[in-house]
């Protein structure tokens, strides 16, 4: 993430400002019922990471939005087919043992929280993508973030990802040594790497103390280019924003129906 | 020379119940000094120099650090650690932060240095492992031997008075390698105190005036280390072998029926001893700084018709990369090596190496060899 973050255009933009930014229209879009608002956060979260990444999304990246999107569709279908008794529904029956009951009300309800999650989750992607971590340190000691916190997540973002490097090494080296020949091999071979990877992680934990303590670490993981602060227009820009999405929630509230929207491709009569 | 360290009945274990590392070791490292640390695999050569740093507190025994005992206070600690830079032998677990500039900033920064310091620290660092380039790369790019070459900038950017480098060529290229030990000459010749512990035992040999070798958690031999190959049995019971040079020179002294001593360390010293060289070619060597360097190598080498040259030292080298010199790397001993042949050479360098240049001749006289050196100022 931090390769990406080092390449982005928003780099240089104050990491504080960003992050005021990005929190604002997450929680603009949690505290309107309106459709329309999370809509709107969302296509700015996409456009902001299209921006920072200069439209070259990596595939990885693409692959973990597409993950979180599948399971938010999920988590979303099973809010919608869980709708109260008292309504009346659009679809009843059961899938398998679970018994389904949708409502306009309940299919509405998943279509909002799922545009808020998916909004929140473009945001913090576009904000982790054009934010190396010295940076987001850096902004969580100017908002007196206590230490304890700041410098663990310095630390255990370096090292989760030697952790990883680590782990799939090992996973090459079963390979080669045809560690998956078979469903059991494959299964030992994932284990043994999980178990390696962990004792492996306390080994590192004890080297990389004493390394620090070689390079005068004090607690404190200093910056050497140190991130842009932020002005008086990035909270005017995240406030004003933030407010004037929250008047669109409120005259919009009724705008977007989507059982009524599905209605024709179902047969639902609304 | 002042003892800038010393052990002195240390004892150490990582756990009460772990077996001892270090077992009543006693050790005296000079000042100024180009140090070797030899020995096996886990026979205490990192914890070792983690009790010199103060990241292990020996059960047993005293530290001192110039002639004083360490205090394990967080201002003794931090007082120690200003003088000593520590190279590590996986780069994996010195290395912090994201990008290149960054990590070599770190130590530096940790000292508390003004900005504009850090800066120059930084770059002149990069510059010395040929990292310039690769300063807002990412670490995950960079492969095995750069990642070494970064770790060994963030401890040259400490500008420290010991450096302690824990197998430094490991994992690196022989050109890399070949650099590392100029970097470590180039030290000493700035007065830092030099620690390397290696299995390149070739390498060393050339290089150091001190070796400790280590077995048993204790040092088994210190000083010239001639004395110590000479001895095969307790060679090979400390896992070591003796260098390929030791070897030539003892096998080809009996069958020339001469003393095995004086010892060749390289490939000039042993042309003179066996060679038996009539006349000295001409060694001409030239200082340069970096931003003069091409001027001085067009000047110099425009009457020197078909002269090997050859070119020592990061400055020179950098400043010299578009020109193709018969001798890239080790130049000192390739130059002097061609007038031991009669040959003459050029040898472009930093300024700093004037003085291993002026030692290698007194080597040279040692072995009966009057080398015929002009330095072009």
């Amino acid at each position: 993430m931090d390769e990406l973050a080092y390449s982005s255009r928003m780099v240089n933009w104050a990491p504080l400002g960003k992050l005021l930014f990005i929190l604002a229209l997450m929680i603009v879009g949690l505290i309107t019922d309106s459709l329309v608002v999370p809509m709107i956060t969302f296509a700015i979260g996409i456009s902001l990471m299209a921006y920072s990444t200069n439209l070259k999304i990596p595939l990885i990246l693409a692959l973990a939005i597409g993950e979180a999107i599948l399971i938010l569709l999920i988590g979303c279908g099973m809010i919608s087919i869980m709708g109260s008794d008292t309504d009346p529904g659009l679809w009843d029956g059961y899938i398998l043992w679970i018994k389904v009951h949708m409502t306009e009300g309940s299919f509405n309800q998943a279509w909002l929280i799922f545009f808020r999650a998916v909004a929140g989750v473009t945001l913090m992607l576009a904000f982790a993508c054009s934010t190396p971590i010295p940076h987001l340190a850096q902004a969580f000691r100017s908002i007196r973030c206590p230490p304890e916190i700041t410098e663990l997540i310095v630390l255990i973002y370096r090292y989760a990802f030697l952790l990883l490097e680590r782990f799939l090494v090992m996973l090459d080296a079963a390979q080669c040594r045809l560690g998956y020949n078979g469903a059991m091999t494959a299964m030992r071979s994932y284990g043994g790497a999980m178990a390696g990877t962990f004792i492996f992680s306390m080994e590192l934990a004890e080297k990389s103390e004493a390394a620090l303590a070689c390079r005068n670490y004090d607690g404190y993981f200093p910056v050497f280019r140190m991130p842009q602060k932020m002005s008086v227009a990035w909270a005017v820009v995240s406030i004003g924003l933030a407010v004037a999405l929250y008047f669109v929630g409120q005259y919009t509230g009724d705008w977007i129906n989507m059982a009524k929207l599905f209605a024709p491709l179902f047969g639902w009569s609304i | 020379m002042t003892d800038i360290f010393k052990l002195e009945n240390v004892t150490f274990r990582h756990t009460p119940t772990a077996p001892i590392v270090l077992n009543g070791m006693d050790l005296v490292i000079e000042e100024g000094t180009r140090n070797a640390i030899l020995g096996a695999n886990g026979v205490g050569k990192t914890t070792m120099f983690y009790t010199l740093t103060g990241v292990h507190k020996p059960q047993e025994g005293t530290v001192y650090n110039r002639d004083v005992p360490v205090e394990y206070t967080k201002d003794g600690l931090r007082s120690l650690r200003s003088d000593v830079a520590v190279v590590l032998q996986n780069p994996d677990e010195q290395i912090f932060c994201s990008l290149v500039e960054e990590d070599i900033a770190f130590g530096p920064l940790n000292l508390g240095l003004e900005r504009d310091e850090v800066e120059r620290r930084v770059s002149k660092a990069m510059r010395d492992v040929r990292m310039s380039e690769f300063a807002r790369r990412p670490l995950q790019q960079l492969s095995g031997g750069q990642r070494k070459r970064v770790a060994i900038a963030g401890a040259l950017a400490m500008e420290p008075k010991i450096m302690i480098m824990d197998e430094p060529t490991a994992g690196l290229d022989p050109q890399a390698s070949m650099e590392v030990m100029e970097l470590a000459e180039k030290l000493h010749l700035m007065g830092v105190t030099v620690l390397i512990s290696t299995h390149d035992i070739d390498i060393v040999y050339k290089w150091a005036d001190q070796s400790y070798v280590l077995y048993g958690g204790k040092v088994e031999f210190a000083g010239h280390i001639d004395e110590f190959y000479s001895n095969p049995e307790r060679v090979y019971r400390c896992g070591l072998l003796t260098p390929s040079m030791f070897n030539m020179n003892r096998d080809i002294s009996m069958l020339d029926g001469m003393d095995v001593a004086p010892y060749p360390r390289n490939c000039c010293e042993f042309t003179a001893k066996f060679g038996k060289p009539s006349r000295s070619g001409k060694v001409l060597c030239v200082p340069v700084e970096e931003e003069e360097a091409l001027g001085k190598y067009e000047e110099v080498m425009k009457d020197m018709n078909g002269v090997p040259a050859g070119v020592y030292g990061p400055d020179a080298r950098f400043a010299l990369r578009s020109k193709e010199l018969e001798y890239q790397f080790d130049a000192i001993d390739s130059c002097f090596t061609d007038a031991v042949r009669g040959k003459d050479a050029v040898l472009f360098h930093d300024p700093i190496y004037s003085k291993t240049i002026e030692e290698q001749v007194e080597k040279l006289k040692a072995i009966g060899f009057d080398a015929d050196v002009e330095v072009v100022r």
